[in-house]
């Protein structure tokens, strides 16, 4: 009867010992599963992050675009520069040479206005045929006081381009006269 | 698997699961991968199927409008130009130079050397692509634009058009994918109608 209880009681002890056994690998199963899943989630987290930092930059350029294409339709379309033929329509896609050798002085004479317009940025005026004079008919750029003068500071920039006619009415009498040049426009943030 | 009842702890009785409740975390982990899977996939579709920029698209057209009206207007500055006139002449190429080139093309092939302006002492064709890639080279070529202009005469209804000029840009034509033209500008010459087009391609 001795005999019969220990040999139960051995056998009821090899039985723990191998629950205890499985019981430990579903532990050490539930901890990989809960640590995959905590590495999955890392992965996401860092994904996103990258995600909306890169989606942030791009919109930050994008109204930089925004605003070059702004600032370059507004510049085509300035009766300041645009030429005209009295009162008729002005001509599409064309300076007046007379008006753009005025443009420097008008525009620094009336900076706040023009920096309502356009606000930091730079647009200059390019002739490429028959000669390659340039006019710098707005510029006003981002800038911070050091000991030696000033600093640059803006980060983006953004260049567009537009190719125009430039009238020179002043040489040739009852004859026009085109040039081939072109508008840059960059502008900064 | 079997225990005996007087024995079990408390822990131990957790330990068994059924088995229709294993099957059904299993399906719930299944179904949170395959959601993470579908977010992944999702994302990596936003990116692939993102709209091309549109300001690129708007500078492109904008750009290749403004060069080619503003080559049609430009005026030629050579008195080589007005040989066969009066007095000094500033020829346009979109008025003058092109209607010109339209009415002698098919002297300058047979080899004869004459157009009623001798811009640069040269057939007004020559002239002209020469001076049109020139000017094409130092402002679009200089932005590293892609570029193919070309000009048509369409001589009467019917009739195939003939190619008279077409330059392209240093590194070849337009091949690109995002490629947008300026549209036709046709010009009425007496020879015919001519179309001139510039492509941009980035």
């Amino acid at each position: 009867m001795n005999e019969n209880k220990k040999r139960k009681l051995e056998k009821y002890q090899r039985r723990q010992r191998k629950l205890r056994r499985k019981a430990q690998i579903r532990m050490s199963e539930t901890i990989a599963i809960i640590f995959i899943f905590f590495v999955l989630i890392l992965f996401g987290v860092v994904f996103y992050y990258k995600y909306s930092q890169i989606s942030n930059r791009e919109k930050q350029e994008e109204l930089l675009a925004n605003r070059a294409m702004d600032a370059a339709l507004q510049s085509l379309f300035l009766p300041e520069l645009i030429c005209t033929k009295g009162e008729a329509e002005h001509e599409d896609n064309c300076f007046d040479i007379m008006k753009l050798n005025q443009a420097e002085d008008v525009f620094s004479k009336n900076l706040n206005y023009y920096f309502n317009l356009f606000s930091y940025a730079k647009i200059t005026v390019t002739e490429v045929y028959p000669g390659n004079l340039t006019w710098t008919v707005y510029d006003k750029q981002k800038v911070r006081k050091v000991e030696n003068g000033t600093e640059r500071i803006w980060e983006n920039k953004e260049n567009t381009y537009y190719v125009v006619a430039l009238r020179n009415d002043s040489k040739i009498e009852g004859q026009r006269k085109y040039n081939f040049g072109y508008l840059e426009i960059e502008v900064y943030s | 698997m079997i225990f005996y009842k007087g024995v079990q702890t408390k822990n131990q009785k957790f330990l068994i699961v059924p088995r229709s409740r294993k099957a059904q975390m299993e399906m719930i982990g299944l179904v949170v991968i395959v959601i993470l899977i579908t977010l992944g996939m999702l994302f990596m579709a936003t990116f692939a199927l993102k709209d091309s920029d549109g300001k690129k698209i708007f500078t492109r057209k904008g750009l290749a409008y403004s060069t080619i009206s503003a080559v049609m207007k430009t005026t030629i500055n050579d008195p080589d130009c007005s040989v066969s006139f009066s007095g000094q002449v500033y020829p346009q190429i979109g008025k003058d130079l092109i209607e010109d080139c339209a009415y002698y093309y098919q002297d300058n092939l047979i080899g004869s050397d004459y157009s009623l302006y001798r811009c640069g002492n040269k057939h007004t064709c020559i002239f002209l692509e020469e001076t049109i890639s020139e000017i094409l080279n130092e402002t679009l070529g200089g932005w590293n634009k892609n570029y193919e202009f070309k000009l048509q005469l369409i001589e009467s209804l019917g009739t195939e058009p003939t190619q008279i000029l077409k330059i392209n840009s240093g590194k070849g034509g337009c091949w690109k994918k995002e490629k947008d033209g300026s549209g036709l500008f046709p010009l009425h010459t007496d020879q015919g109608t001519v179309e001139g087009e510039l492509s941009l391609c980035d």
